[in-house]
């Protein structure tokens, strides 16, 4: 049985699933100044209708993280950086304790300028005198030759903890790399305290199952290996949603997801029954980081979307004042004009439907009408924020003649709903995408189920150079040597074995076979008139996937 | 945070699986390292920077610049196709306001390309540049442009497709044609009889630095361009200026060429030549983007950066000096006939042999102008080389008068019932229309 907690911006949901079956699920509001609580609330339901003892895993979503980046709940950071001439890093510096030490790698991963190592211990000095504790080391073309940011961890060796860069991941992006690990240090004593509370209540509900936390690739890592890379837990409910979908539903071709929330209306899209993932990594406060993530756009419609007419034309959202009247609100919303049109019958349909009456005489029309006038725009709204993204994800850049000429385009021709209306709204759906549409089942609970049955993921990067004859897998800590005949072919089973064994360290149930390479280039560097070695880079994962499907009847 | 200055568009397209042959200059490597470098700096990320898919040109694309012989299949491949639609995509970007200035990082380059294509020269089959200008002039209503090659080498294959234009001007700095590849872009070669002054050659002595680029740029370059009032800047940017360039003879820097670009503030650039690919290319390009992004590049830097070692020589400031007190008057006082070339029966005729050196074909060539007073005229091109019969190539161009397009679609018929060539294209860019005989 596998178990699987997303603690949501409103609810937090469980559910235990077993062969395929949805066995016990519960959804409880998320006491933002309580996670913990809201976990051993969910979790405490959730035991009281299934065996503890039969529990083969439990994952967790959480929102931590990113609330404690949002509201500020966070260390202070001692950035400590070795970059060399190019852009200047003043203009992408997180926090105020950011140093520029005197060093610089090339992009061969060639030391240019010797790292500076007494500055490197004043900035530490400097740092702990001011009270900070955690740092950052990070060097421009890390990736390549990490020697510099060991050097700049052995300068803080007294530190409560210190992150690399490269051991964040194998991606070229020095600002992103900066950004990414000042947030892993910025939430870590907050994220290993709750890790800490989080494996205590558990194992005091008698529950002794490996524990993993989602992140928003769409796959998990192990409890203790996040520690170490926190930063990896955030924004990883829409991951959970996907997820979720793709347990509920045997996605095989182009498809887009709709997960229709109480303000946004998340949209992920699918190529071959996969979902997309980010090609850079997802912003955290405006700074773009190297954490990865799926591809999902979030637009401002939702069931509590208010309506207002402007310019004779019914629109639904941006703004959200509180909840619909079938709840309690004010002020009409798209759920309101769902119940007044007559597609569902959620909360107070009386109220909701006098609310529309009103506004619609207000502008002279009938009320159903105006009811249905304000779905049909929304549900337009987001057929054209949906044109828009696939529009973008079409036109994202290649680099061969040969892809160039293959011009892979992703053209859905399935739509699959989630979230509160998504029954009251599919025929819309359909009639605007022209395509069919599905509502799974338990898809109200998709996020717990993607949550509890989400696998582990992991992708290395690898960058050989053999005319210096070195191999570097930055995100395994791990370098060789290689002789002048290592070619693509090796570098890709290296990179396979390499990730293979790490997943088995760190989780035995992925088995090797999910193994995939999604880069592989290798360039025969030349010099004068002859070849003199080749520089190779692979990309090895494991892609995102869940262990079991649930059944649909 | 960056701020954003200008919006730039940035058409990467480095043809990772295309080389000329597998050590040539021209290979699959020379762009990796500047991705490398772009890539690790975070330069798309830098707010108002974009990355763009190229567009693939088409043949019509090719046909209104071009007479190609046999014809524009033969002597293309896709990579040139897509070269030359990264730099038509940059001027859409710019042209339909998308983006203030567009970048087409592409390769192979086009510069050594001229008005007739037997094959390819100087590493180029079609100039990017000319196919983007006559794109730009059919689909957006513009007329005047102005084409800066800062390539080391001169720009020759631009020099010959726009050498009767008057709307175009051209201006190429380069090393002195006497020491290096193609041997020609002298002050003296100043555009055909209805385009004097619209070619500026300013050829440098080897081992300008800095200071002598921007000094030429100041005091040559933007007065030019202030008069001439162009709706569109093209930089063709070659950067093998850079003093680590393996084959030429240049003290350039990526700071010179940052700043370069800033004062010259081009709409469009388009990438030339370049062939130190680890030492000059990803600094220079980084300096290019920041450049024309309006993002501060004070921090560029080769990492074996010595302004000692590079800095210029005193008799090269004179000789500097001396070029800019006499080339601006090429074009506001230009001579009042070309250099070469002959008028016979009314038109200016030249003949030019011109050699391959890529392909290694030879060929032939007799150009003529019909000239008129009311219109550009009507060009006519014969051409024959070691790979292709006596073919011909006619161009009317656009707002040409009516005896002209007369003239024009009549030499078009006699030489296709009465001629002795092989192959004829006719380029009516008053119609609109590209037509190719004898296919
Ligand atoms: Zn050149
Ligand atoms: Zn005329």
């Amino acid at each position: 049985m596998y178990l699987g907690i997303d603690v949501g911006g409103t609810h937090t949901d469980a559910v235990a699933v077993e062969n395929g079956a949805v066995r016990a699920s519960c959804k409880i509001v998320t006491r933002h100044e309580d996670l913990l609580a809201s976990i051993n609330g969910a979790l405490e339901e959730i035991l009281a209708q299934v065996d503890a003892g039969a529990v083969r895993q439990l994952n967790l979503s959480t929102t931590l993280s990113t609330n404690a980046l949002v509201q500020g709940r966070i260390d202070d950071v001692g950035v400590l950086v070795s970059c060399g001439p190019g852009v200047d890093p003043a203009s992408f510096a997180p926090g105020r304790h950011f140093y520029i030490i005197d060093g610089a790698i090339d992009h061969r991963g060639v030391e240019s300028r010797a790292l500076d190592k007494a500055a490197a211990a004043r900035a530490v000095d400097d740092c702990r005198k001011q009270g900070v504790n955690v740092f950052a080391a990070v060097t421009k073309f890390s990736i390549r030759n990490p020697s510099q940011e060991i050097a700049l961890k052995e300068a803080a060796q007294d530190a409560d903890f210190v992150t690399m860069g490269h051991t964040l991941a194998g991606r070229l992006g020095f600002p992103r790399r900066v950004a990414t690990a000042y947030f892993n240090c910025a939430v870590w004593r907050l994220y290993n305290g709750f890790v800490n509370a989080v494996s205590e209540s558990i194992r005091a509900m008698g529950l002794n199952c490996p524990v993993g936390m989602l992140k928003a690739d769409g796959g998990t890592l192990p409890l203790d290996v996040s520690r170490s890379f926190p930063v990896q837990s955030i924004f990883s409910g829409p991951a959970a949603s996907v997820m979720g979908i793709i347990a509920l539903c045997d996605i095989r071709q182009d498809s887009v997801i709709f997960d229709i929330g109480g303000t946004t209306t998340d949209i992920a899209v699918f190529a071959e029954g996969a979902p997309l993932i980010e090609r850079d990594g997802i912003s955290i406060g405006g700074h773009p980081t190297l954490v990865r993530a799926l591809r999902v756009r979030s637009i401002a419609v939702g069931g509590d979307s208010a309506l207002s007419v402007a310019g004779g034309l019914v629109r639904v959202g941006p703004q959200r004042e509180g909840p619909s009247m079938a709840a309690g609100g004010g002020r009409p919303t798209l759920t309101d004009a769902l119940n007044a049109a007559g597609r569902s019958a959620y909360g107070d349909v009386a109220a909701s439907e006098k609310g529309i009456a009103d506004m619609a005489r207000d502008y002279g029309v009938d009320a159903r009408k105006f009811a249905e006038t304000a779905i049909r725009s929304a549900v337009d709204h987001i057929h054209q924020e949906t044109r828009a993204f696939l529009a973008e994800i079409n036109e994202r850049p290649v680099y061969t003649i040969h892809e160039m000429l293959e011009d892979r385009r992703i053209v859905p021709n399935r739509v699959y709903l989630m979230g509160g209306p998504s029954h009251s709204m599919s025929g819309d759906v359909r009639e605007a995408f022209k395509t069919p549409v599905i509502v799974p089942e338990n898809a109200s609970v998709a996020n717990a189920v993607g949550a509890a049955l989400t696998r582990t993921t992991h992708d290395v990067h690898l960058f050989a150079d053999t005319q210096r004859g070195f191999l570097l897998i930055p995100s395994l800590e791990l370098s060789e040597e290689v002789g002048k005949n290592f070619d693509l072919k090796a570098a890709e089973a290296e990179a396979k074995r390499r990730l293979g064994e790490r997943l088995r360290e760190i989780d035995a149930s992925t088995g090797f076979d999910d193994v995939e390479i999604t880069e592989s280039s290798s360039f025969n560097m030349v010099s004068g008139y002859g070849t003199v070695g080749r520089n190779i880079r692979v990309k090895a994962q494991v892609k995102p996937g869940v262990l079991e499907r649930i059944n649909q009847s | 945070m960056h701020n954003d200055k200008n919006k730039l568009g940035i058409i990467f397209f480095p043809a990772f699986d295309w080389a000329i042959s597998p050590t040539h200059p021209e290979r699959e490597e020379r762009l990796l390292y500047t991705q490398d470098q772009l890539w690790e700096e975070g330069v798309f990320d830098i707010k108002g920077v974009c990355e763009y898919k190229p567009d693939v040109a088409e043949r019509t694309d090719v046909e209104r610049a071009h007479f190609c012989f046999p014809d524009v299949d033969a002597v293309t491949t896709r990579s040139h196709m897509i070269a030359a639609g990264g730099a038509i995509r940059a001027a859409r970007l710019v042209l339909e306001n998308e983006c203030d200035k567009a970048f087409a990082l592409v390769r192979p380059p086009g510069h050594h390309a001229m008005k007739v294509v037997h094959g390819s020269r100087g590493f180029c089959n079609i100039n990017n540049e000319a196919v983007m200008i006559e794109y730009a002039r059919e689909h957006y209503g513009i007329k005047r442009v102005a084409v800066v090659d800062t390539d080391c080498h001169h720009g020759d294959g631009s020099q010959d497709v726009f050498w009767h234009d008057p709307d175009v001007l051209f201006i190429s700095l380069h090393q002195d044609g006497r020491t290096l590849y193609p041997g020609s872009g002298f002050p003296t070669e100043c555009g055909g009889p209805k385009a004097l002054g619209r070619t500026i050659n300013i050829p440098l002595p080897p081992r300008t630095s800095d200071e002598g680029f921007l000094t030429v740029l100041d005091r040559v370059v933007l007065p030019i361009l202030d008069d001439f009032k162009p709706e569109l800047i093209v930089n063709s940017a070659g950067q093998d200026n850079h003093y680590s360039d393996p084959i030429t003879n240049m003290n350039f820097s990526a700071q010179g060429y940052a700043l370069l670009n800033q004062r010259l503030s081009p709409h469009i650039a388009v990438l030339e030549g370049g062939y130190s690919i680890q030492g000059a290319l990803p600094y220079v390009n980084l300096g290019i983007i920041l450049a024309m992004a309006g993002q501060d590049f004070s921090h560029v830097r080769e990492p074996d950066y010595n302004a000692e070692a590079i800095r210029q020589d005193r008799r090269i400031d004179d000789y500097v000096d001396a070029l800019c007190d006499q080339l601006p008057a090429l074009y506001f006082d230009p001579p009042s006939t070309p250099e070469d070339g002959s008028f016979s029966n009314g038109c200016y005729v030249r003949k030019k042999n011109i050699y391959y050196d890529t392909d290694g074909i030879t060929e032939t060539q007799v150009e003529s102008l019909h000239l008129c007073d009311d219109c550009l005229g009507v060009l006519k091109v014969e051409s024959k080389s070691s790979v292709n019969p006596k073919s011909l190539g006619v161009q009317l161009y656009a707002g040409a008068c009516e005896s002209c397009r007369s003239l024009a679609l009549d030499m078009v018929e006699q030489a296709r019932l009465k001629g002795d060539y092989r192959f004829i294209q006719f380029i009516n860019r008053c119609d609109k229309e590209y037509s190719r005989y004898g296919y």
